[in-house]
């Protein structure tokens, strides 16, 4: 058994202190394996950005701690791949120019990764937009262009924030089968964070669901379904069921 | 779902004839109001007998001041050199003060509120002493361009630096970028719009410090020329300086624009729409 990818142990999230504390997360423990794609699914508000954020080293544990590679997290980890809710596309350079700042912030040579950067903008369908600005852009082509700036520098663990969150149905369903590709392909370590039950449950191995707040994992769902997960799985009596054991604890929580 | 490249570039054969025709045809309003303007000016001069002393007629304006031409120009000059210099000074000052204040939690709690409150004071009521101590010559009058510059720059340039998103930030934590890559890819030009809003509010105001500077005390440059001949009872004479002023301010606003639109040619602001 190899090490684990990351490992939560008792994490919490406390905002200020005092009587204006506001408790944001935990306390919860997790451990998650190499090659798991893994949801954080809760509602609005609940701390799962809390703690994509705490696993990235963006934020401090409260208390408890996070362990990433067999190292225990205290600073930004600069390892990992991270796309946030508000894509980080400068409007300042192009697609290419936008996967290539990731590069060049790390102070990688450009040069080395041109093929990655064009592989990766055609994976995404982006090619006839290379050169565009941001602005020129449809939303959901603006999602496939940051996630190629997440994935440019090839780290082996994704952590994605509602990256699908503010895209139409249509454009969802489709960003979510090349998602789903990519990961079969590469098996990075994905931790993805969404209120998507439906999203959720086609692409993780395991789904956490979290508690509004303040947060903590309550139950982790093995999803056991074939892959690739394509519409026809998603019209499946074990998609649905899952779907109904999901809804029925939100339910419980007076969430749904 | 192709928007983008629905989007065609204007044909590659227009000239700058049809160029300027269409700009012709986009401001054909404004054309109009500013003609009809100020041919009711003209006319409105012998509808109600206004006498000559009190408002010229457009056309007096003209003729007069074209008489006086050298030395109107030559003011025009002097009042150019005193609004850029002061103008350059105030930015090369302010910027990088302005970073400093939006990257340092000390000059925040010190120089900022000071500066904040500062720019409630006119900064023209300081023009008088500066007069008193430096005389009349060149360095009182860019001091008070200066001061009327430098505060809009400095305030929109903390503004700049101050406000980066809280994703890109987070997004160059995570890639371990030292601070000097981080800011000329990301800070610097994230922060260029917000500073050209300080620079197009201070080139309005350059050609007032200097005017007004010249009106304190000054023996050349327009502010004083418009003194002098109103003193002498030349309206006429007054308002073609006027139109200098008028045209140096334009000019110089027109040159931040230009360099705005050649250095973030990719902000919203400065997007062609078709």
């Amino acid at each position: 058994m190899t090490a684990a990818a990351i490992d939560i142990r008792s994490a919490t999230k406390t905002y200020a202190s005092g009587t204006e504390a506001v408790h944001a997360f935990g306390p919860s423990s997790l451990t998650i394996a190499p090659g798991e794609f893994i949801s954080l699914l809760g509602p609005s508000g609940c701390g799962k950005s809390t703690l994509m954020l705490m696993i990235a080293g963006l934020l401090d544990c409260t208390s408890g701690e996070i362990e990433l590679g067999g190292h225990v997290v205290k600073e930004p980890q600069t390892s990992i791949g991270i796309m946030f809710q508000d894509n980080t596309l400068v409007p300042w350079r192009t697609v290419r120019g936008n996967i290539e700042l990731q590069i060049e912030l790390r102070g990688l040579p450009s040069a080395d990764y041109r093929a990655t950067v064009d592989r990766l903008i055609s994976t995404v369908k982006l090619d006839d937009f290379a050169d565009r600005y941001p602005y020129e852009l449809s939303g959901g082509m603006q999602q496939r262009a940051a996630f190629c700036q997440t994935l440019v520098h090839r780290p082996d663990v994704l952590l994605l924030d509602e990256p699908l969150g503010k895209l139409d149905a249509m454009t969802r369903e489709s960003i979510r089968r090349d998602l789903q590709s990519l990961w079969l392909e590469d098996r990075p370590t994905v931790v993805f964070v969404t209120h998507s039950i439906e999203e959720a449950i086609q692409l993780s191995t395991r789904v956490c669901v979290i508690s509004p707040r303040p947060g903590r994992i309550e139950k982790v769902i093995d999803i056991d379904l074939p892959w690739p997960r394509d519409l026809a799985a998603k019209r499946s009596e074990k998609f649905s069921a899952y779907a109904a054991e999901i809804e029925e604890i939100f339910h419980g929580y007076g969430v749904l | 779902m192709a928007m983008a490249s629905s989007e065609k570039a204007a044909p590659a054969g227009a000239s700058w004839l049809s160029a300027v025709l269409r700009a012709l045809g986009r401001s054909w309003a404004f054309i109009l109001f500013f003609v009809g303007f100020f041919l009711f000016w003209e006319y409105a001069i012998d509808i109600f007998s206004i006498p000559a002393y009190i408002l010229p007629r457009p056309s007096e304006i003209v003729t007069r001041g074209w008489a006086d031409i050298d030395r109107l120009l030559y003011y025009t000059y002097v009042t150019a050199v005193e609004s850029l210099l002061g103008y350059l000074v105030a930015i090369a000052i302010a910027v990088p003060l302005g970073l400093a204040i939006a990257f340092s939690s000390f000059l925040r709690r010190t120089i900022y509120p000071f500066f904040v409150s500062l720019e409630m004071t006119p900064k023209i009521a300081f023009a008088p002493l500066f007069i008193s101590w430096l005389g009349f010559g060149l360095l009182p009058k860019v001091i008070i361009v200066f001061l009327v510059c430098f505060f809009p720059v400095v305030l929109n340039a903390i503004l700049a630096f101050g406000s980066l998103n809280e994703e890109l930030t987070r997004f160059i934590r995570a890639t371990g970028a030292s601070p000097w890559r981080a800011f000329f890819k990301v800070r610097l030009p994230a922060a260029l719009p917000q500073c050209f809003v300080g620079f197009k509010y201070a080139a309005i105001n350059a050609t007032v410090g200097a005017t007004i500077a010249e009106f304190i005390g000054s023996d050349q440059g327009l502010g004083f020329y418009i003194q002098i001949v109103t003193g002498n009872m030349r309206p006429d004479l007054a308002f073609a300086g006027i139109f200098l002023l008028t045209l140096l301010g334009l000019a110089l606003f027109g040159a931040v624009t230009l360099v705005e639109r050649w250095v973030i040619p990719w902000h919203i602001s400065q997007r062609r729409t078709h």
